[in-house]
């Protein structure tokens, strides 16, 4: 369906003669262009006498990306030498090819999200500015649990922007129905035995499950970390989950499900996120994993006394964080790079953190906000939101490698096989392990 | 008795066609029945088939999330252009692959079927790249440009030529008619549902079309529909399905109208070709 080089030059003569036509879009078109294409003109930094213009892609949708466009409009009325252009690209994958696609025909962005995972394949792709001379110890503000994916070899390459971790969400009134303590299970062997409470069963129907989470990457790290396990060994060189941490995750899982008490929600993705939302609001389960990030939305659903708690522990607590963070492109100008750290300094600044988090359910990115009076009214009010921000002292850095998105797929799909029973548990593991190397000594 | 055996198997068959029906029409129900639907109906569970309150709102929601009518005025201009240049791209090509006799025209042929066989993801970089030099990322021009020939349309209508009768050519040359006429005022109306078919082939896929103009354009200003839509979901859950499913139905309006009018042209245009 695409042009030849033959037609291409056909083509040319065919458009001049038809952009009568089409003139309305390629003239509003043009002038886009235009200001994008500064990135690929030095001349413009040096010759800069208005205001600079920066480019800023983010991968939210829904009224969350209303929030991040409104954030960005206060901005600009509050700079008056920088103009910031917003652009929703897509979901985190989405916006990851096209920001590398982008950086290959140099009209990249100059700020932009990236999923915490994906950091060190871009920092290794040497996509990213090193954002040390910028930031000057100023760093320091930003919360350390949430730091440790900002770096790759000893280099500051992110900020953290809309961060999360994987909650347990529990519906107190079924807890208490059962006879059971409301805070929730503790620990693995009370998460089975506060399950099997809350199984119903009709006949050979099960009718409600006591748990249920997406057999996703995110969730089966966290397991990995509470069992005192790592996914890849320190260089980062090798998966490590071919052992007793490793398999535990899965042996847990697929125990629970066999058993009838666990429901593996269906669905690639993000859709059996959906599914497992959805039945713990139908309240057809009554625990579910999912991401802090989901509170808000949650809340305002769930027609019952809602909780969010730790993750249960295995031999420790531990959870993942997760999320996106906030990255300065290399390809910018000097002057756009400039303005690109303002800018990203100010959208993790305390004074605009607080209300983000506030209406998104991420947490909050700075120490400083944490102590702020506001945000501890407001957990005063809303306790749940303050779990994540607890649980962050048992936080863990996502792994970090320049493969790692294709390393996850990867796992995740072994997850799934030994989840289906088309795999036993050691068989997904060596093939994850197997596969896994092939990618990491790419 | 015959006539009784006759009866009963007409029946079965109207029943298996219905439900066969009803199999393909339910996905489209159930998308139009939740775009009527408040946020608590849709996670109701069990799920109520009609909407219990019929929220038209939704509608004014999804369309207000945006500039739409900019992103639908995109889209129009977006999937008429292509198919204009399809037309006029894909017509001399069929034609002369069709009718003329040149060294190598099979291999040009084959290579026309190969690009059929390449999904555009594969190929999408280079031509970005392409189009980034010469200006053309973030405006309409980007979405149509590389559409402009279209193998599936040169290979299909190559078909629908082949199958006019030469005497009907060579009495036209008899009468001197030139060989650009013999294709515009001959070939062209005996092959016009083929035409048509692959008119709405075109234009659907474009309308619909979301990984293009995603990887092509940055701003609202160049931006096509379902674009729109998908920026109504959120990422980390707490879509509201509603609203969304109200703008899908919105961009699905437009398609539904053509192709109930077209709708006569198709069946004919399988029919020609089965011949």
């Amino acid at each position: 369906m695409f042009s030849m080089k033959k037609t291409g030059t056909i083509l040319c003569a065919l458009t001049i003669g038809l952009s009568g036509v089409l003139a309305g879009c390629g003239s509003s078109g043009k002038e886009q262009s235009a200001s994008t294409g500064g990135t690929s003109q030095p001349a413009a930094s040096t010759a800069s006498s208005g205001p600079v213009q920066i480019d800023f892609w983010y991968a939210l949708g829904g009224v969350r990306g209303k929030t991040i466009e409104d954030m960005v409009k206060k901005f600009n009325e509050t700079h008056k030498d920088i103009i910031v252009k917003p652009a929703y690209q897509g979901a985190y994958q989405e916006n990851h090819s096209k920001v590398l696609a982008s950086v290959a025909a140099n009209n990249n962005p100059d700020v932009t999200m990236v999923e915490i995972a994906s950091i060190a394949a871009f920092a290794d792709a040497k996509v990213l500015e090193d954002l040390t001379p910028y930031s000057q110890g100023d760093e320091k503000k930003y919360i350390p649990g949430l730091m440790k994916n900002s770096y790759w070899k000893d280099k500051l390459y992110a900020v953290p922007f809309n961060r999360s971790t994987p909650l347990l969400y529990i519906n107190r009134d079924m807890l208490k129905e059962a006879g059971l303590d409301s805070n929730g299970p503790k620990t693995w062997d009370e998460l089975v035995s506060f399950s099997q409470k809350l199984s119903k069963k009709e006949g050979d129907k099960i009718t409600r499950y006591g748990f249920s989470t997406p057999v996703d990457i995110w969730f089966y790290e966290a397991l990995v970390f509470q069992g005192g396990g790592n996914i890849l060994s320190e260089n980062g060189k090798e998966l490590t989950i071919n052992n007793e941490a490793g398999k535990a995750p899965l042996e847990l899982w697929s125990k629970m499900v066999k058993e009838g008490i666990m429901k593996n929600p269906p669905g690639e993705n993000y859709n059996a996120w959906d599914v497992a939302e959805q039945d713990f609001l139908n309240q057809k389960v009554g625990m579910i994993f999912t991401s802090t990030g989901s509170l808000t939305e949650l809340k305002k659903n769930a027609k019952f006394d809602m909780g969010a708690a730790f993750l249960p522990a295995n031999k420790t607590l531990g959870t993942p964080t997760g999320g996106a963070n906030l990255v300065m492109l290399a390809k910018s100008t000097d002057a756009e790079k400039k303005a690109a750290w303002e800018f990203m300094k100010w959208m993790t600044d305390t004074e605009q953190t607080v209300p983000w988090s506030i209406a998104s359910g991420y947490m909050p990115v700075t120490t400083e906000a944490i102590d702020s009076a506001e945000m501890k009214a407001f957990y005063e009010k809303e306790p749940n939101f303050k779990v994540a921000v607890d649980q962050l002292q048992y936080g863990y850095p996502r792994p970090m490698a320049p493969g790692y998105k294709e390393l996850q797929d990867v796992i995740q799909k072994e997850l799934q096989r030994a989840m289906l029973g088309q795999a036993t548990v050691d068989e997904a593991m060596q093939a994850a392990t197997e596969k896994g190397s092939k990618l990491l000594k790419k | 008795m015959y006539r009784v055996v006759l009866a009963s198997r007409k029946t079965v068959e109207w029943i298996g066609l219905l439900i066969v029906g009803f199999l393909f029409v339910f996905p489209f129900l159930w998308m139009a029945s939740t775009a009527f639907k408040t946020m608590p109906e849709v996670l109701q569970f069990p799920p109520t088939l009609l909407p219990e309150t019929w929220e038209w709102s939704n509608f004014a929601q999804a369309w207000e999330s945006g500039p739409f009518h900019m992103f639908t005025w995109n889209s129009i201009l977006v999937a008429v252009g292509i198919l204009i240049l399809q037309f006029l791209t894909a017509v001399p090509a069929a034609y002369a692959f069709a009718r003329y006799k040149f060294p190598g025209r099979n291999l040009l042929f084959g290579l026309v079927l190969i690009v059929l066989m390449i999904p555009g993801q594969v190929i999408f970089l280079p031509i970005y790249v392409q189009l980034s030099g010469w200006g053309l990322i973030n405006t309409l021009w980007s979405l149509i440009l590389p559409y402009a020939a279209s193998a599936f349309g040169i290979f299909l209508l190559r078909q629908a030529f082949m199958q006019v009768p030469d005497e009907v050519i060579e009495a036209a040359r008899l009468d001197n008619a030139s060989e650009w006429k013999i294709m515009w005022t001959i070939m062209v109306p005996m092959a016009k549902p083929v035409l048509v078919t692959f008119g709405l082939f075109s234009f659907i896929y474009h309308w619909n079309d979301y990984f293009w103009p995603l990887i092509m354009t940055n701003s609202d200003e160049a931006r096509t529909l379902p674009i729109g839509i998908s920026s109504l979901h959120m990422s980390d859950g707490g879509t509201l399905w509603n609203v969304m499913m109200a703008g899908n139905m919105i961009l699905i309006l437009p398609i539904l109208v053509i192709f109930f009018v077209a709708q006569r042209h198709i069946i004919k245009a399988f029919i020609y070709q089965s011949k």
